[in-house]
């Protein structure tokens, strides 16, 4: 553990005590008091939405300014120069203040993207890009799964060939589930540079300008209505050889990078609207709402939810205290993804049994059909970050030791590879 | 010793070594043919390592470290299926005499099971198998010569052996605690068959025992509520403990296993059964730890955080023992595998204190709702 810790904590409290309010504690809960939304995607209009950022980008300037917008980066580009336990710090600090939330800079952006841009960037690049992503200026997004690429990234068939007459590569293909692709400047692009040799080992990674002519945005909308992700489809889209990430075809260790430091934002159940309905406090006032209270079936199914909620969040504090103690972290993390998963599932559930009828059918009462926009969210949780499957053969494989399915996907030439009828060329 | 990693992984180490000697599966087999533990084992654990004073008060005799320490040796001999009257005496004995806050009881008995010269257990549960004190019928009654009880205890683990058992009774006060020692008059001890051979429960008939009042009259009720947050913690340790070790036999077993040419590990059926226990077995290891951890804190969310553990541990440790006799096939389901026993012991551990007919309430009355 660094020995300057406490010294930096004290910097931390006094630079949020000069710039923020300290977090005031939520009102104790009373049923049909506040709002009563569970929203997991968000589900703001635009203009708040629009607000909210301004607002995140506000905050990142003042951290940057400040010598906290990139606590663990090197200096020469903004960063403090100190370690991951530093911005564990900050971080556990922060939270205890009323700040504004900057996850769509810092999620994909300054998390994942940062990091690979220093990695595997060229230098003109990164000077260009990462004292303005740190500074709030420049937010980025990752082009990486496709229609035709899902658990299986490596399959990506968006391509990427030299431009006539050289200086650059023209791509063209198509991504989706892309996040904040619509407040992006930039974005994180894996292509394929060579179709005939073996899926991982014709993959190049490049950075593309959001803005640049053939690169079309379009949001998606998702089963519950709302529209969190988008399509971005590149037509002909011309990149500079300079904005190159890594080598030729040396693009999956790029993006390994890039994954590598994928937080674990996924599995983090600790505050925000949907940690805050599903306390044991909200949940038995349900029931009392309802006359269920005395449901001996209900109360059963109560006590194993919140077992595994309590469970779960113990799982997340051991593994952060590990963390803050510099100890690597072991397979908590995706353990903590998988039981969030099926946790806020079962809640769905669970509440909706709860309801009965007021589930399908609006009453007007507070805090009832409310629960509807869990309930839709809750299957893209088993799905988004990496499926249950994948996460269970990453646990079996890494953790446990258990020897890959055999396949020739690693072998064979990408081009050969068998592909699903009527999927992109 | 202090809550910092290195020196629980030292007390680990020790404590896998010396049982990886003194309890492999053949140990574990000849105490199960003999119907008793070794108590060359017992003594060595006492004089070497110090095991059954480990977590008590250095005023006792104990070394005085917490819950935190006895946990990691609990979840190693719940991997190792350890057959010892550990868990009667330190657990269930050790923590009810300290509950009791009978300064008189502790400084009489607990030296001797700091010491491991003293085999103790806790009688409460009757023929209805309830450890709620509210359910006690055995009776207390106070004559010229002291106290004498009368009734009968069930499910009393190690009550055959045991040289000190204390026995929750009613008198006309409510429940209380009472100490009987072995031999006393009146006092029968009848080995119940039972499910989990590595575990030995006993019957017990009281008629006119004389015995000892620890604490107060009526105090049983706090008490046993104490007790039982704290054996539940204990307990998880042991099924976190030996969940683990199913874990990893299955995991061994898909490792080198082969049919069609594969190792069964990489067939995606096998390989997610075995993710599953992985996510089980690690959360029930963090309830496990974190209860232990808020007991040693004094958190006031303790005892959600043990009713809590309780349900994790007993689910997990069924879930991977079950689960680790389906990985194997055919040859976990034979008596010459040790797949049976993890499953005799998880679904003994999982209904000891009443199951989930009973954990499932606890949980919702620790949380106040």
């Amino acid at each position: 553990m660094p020995d300057d810790l406490p010294q930096f904590a004290q910097q931390v409290r006094e630079f949020l005590d000069a710039h923020a309010a300290r977090a005031t504690q939520p009102a104790e809960f009373r049923w049909g008091e506040g709002d009563d939304h569970v929203p997991y995607f968000s589900a703001d209009p635009p203009q708040v939405e629009e607000q909210k950022l301004d607002a995140a980008r506000d905050w990142q300037r003042t951290r940057y300014r400040c010598g906290f917008g990139w606590i663990s980066g090197p200096p020469q580009y903004g960063g403090r120069g100190l370690t991951p336990v530093h911005d564990l710090v900050y971080d556990s600090i922060e939270s205890q203040y009323d700040v504004p939330d900057t996850g769509t800079l810092s999620v994909i952006g300054l998390g994942m993207i940062g990091p690979t841009i220093l990695a595997h960037g060229q230098q003109a690049i990164k000077d260009r890009y990462l004292p303005a992503m740190y500074r709030g200026d420049v937010i980025a997004c990752q082009l990486f799964s496709e229609p035709e690429a899902g658990s299986d990234l490596a399959s990506l068939q968006t391509r990427a060939g030299p431009a006539p007459g050289g200086g650059g590569w023209i791509l063209d293909g198509q991504k989706v589930w892309t996040s904040v692709a619509q407040h992006s400047q930039i974005g994180m692009a894996l292509c394929r540079t060579d179709p005939d040799a073996p899926k991982h080992k014709g993959i190049t990674a490049f950075l593309v300008d959001m803005s640049a002519p053939g690169v079309d945005v379009r949001p998606l909308r998702q089963m519950t209505g709302g529209s969190d992700f988008n399509e971005v489809f590149l037509s002909g889209v011309l990149v500079p050889d300079d904005h190159r990430l890594g080598e030729v075809n040396g693009g999956w260790r790029v993006a390994l990078t890039t994954l590598m430091n994928e937080r674990a934002t996924v599995g983090n159940d600790s505050s925000g609207p949907v940690a805050e309905a599903l306390t044991p406090e909200r949940l038995s006032a349900l029931m009392r709402a309802t006359w269920t209270w005395d449901d001996r079936a209900l109360r059963r199914d109560l006590s194993e939810l919140l077992a595994d909620l309590m469970a779960a969040r113990h799982l997340n504090a051991r593994a952060l205290r590990r963390m803050q103690a510099g100890v690597a972290p072991g397979p908590e993390m995706s353990v903590a993804k998988l039981m969030y998963a099926q946790n806020l599932t079962r809640a769905a559930h669970f509440v909706s049994r709860v309801l009965g009828p007021r589930i399908i059918a609006d009453t007007g009462a507070w805090g009832t059909y409310a629960w509807a926009e869990l309930l839709l969210a809750t299957p893209a949780l088993r799905i988004l970050g990496g499926t249950e499957e994948i996460m269970k053969n990453i646990l079996a494989e890494r953790v446990l030791g258990l020897p890959k399915e055999p396949g020739i996907d690693t072998t064979s030439p990408f081009r050969a590879l068998p592909k699903s009828a009527g999927g992109a060329a | 010793m202090n809550d910092s990693k290195e020196d629980l992984d030292d007390l680990r180490e020790a404590v896998r070594e010396f049982l990886g000697a003194k309890s492999p599966e053949t140990a574990v087999r000849a105490a199960i043919q003999t119907g008793r533990h070794d108590p060359a084992v017992w003594n060595q654990m006492a004089r070497q390592l110090r095991l059954p004073g480990l977590a008590l008060p250095s005023d006792y005799g104990g070394d005085g470290f917490g819950l935190t320490e006895l946990e990691v040796v609990l979840e190693e001999m719940g991997a190792a299926l350890l057959c010892s009257p550990f868990f009667a005496t330190v657990v269930l004995a050790a923590q009810a005499l300290l509950a009791s806050g009978d300064e008189a009881a502790c400084q009489r008995y607990l030296p001797g099971i700091a010491a491991g010269q003293t085999i103790a257990t806790l009688a409460a549960a009757e023929g209805n198998a309830s450890w709620d004190p509210a359910m006690v019928a055995a009776r207390a009654q106070r004559t010229a010569q002291g106290w004498v009880l009368t009734g009968r205890k069930s499910f009393v683990i190690d009550g055959a052996i045991a040289d000190l058992v204390l026995v929750v009774a009613r008198s006309t006060a409510g429940p209380a605690l009472f100490a009987v020692d072995r031999g006393a008059p009146g006092l029968r001890a009848e080995p119940m068959t039972t499910l989990d051979p590595t575990r030995t429960m006993a019957a017990l008939t009281f008629d006119q025992v004389p015995a000892v009042l620890i604490g107060t009259e009526g105090q049983g009720g706090a008490l046993m509520s104490r007790v039982l947050d704290l054996a539940c913690v204990a307990l998880a340790a042991e099924q976190a403990g030996g969940a683990r070790r199913c874990l990893e036999m299955s995991a061994g077993y898909a490792r080198t296993r082969f049919q069609f040419g594969r190792p069964i590990g990489s067939f995606q059926a096998v390989k997610h059964k075995c993710a599953d226990m992985l996510v089980r077995v690690e959360l029930a290891e963090a309830t496990a730890r974190e209860a232990a951890r808020l007991a040693d804190e004094a958190a006031t969310d303790f005892g959600v955080a043990a009713a809590t553990a309780h349900i994790c541990c007993s689910q997990a440790y069924l879930f991977a023992a079950a689960e680790n006799i389906q990985v194997h096939g055919g040859i976990g389901f034979t008596w010459e595998h040790p797949a049976h026993l993890y499953f005799r012991r998880a679904k003994s551990s999982e209904l000891l204190f009443g199951g989930p007919a009973v954990y499932h309430e606890r949980l919702l009355d620790r949380l106040g709702i």
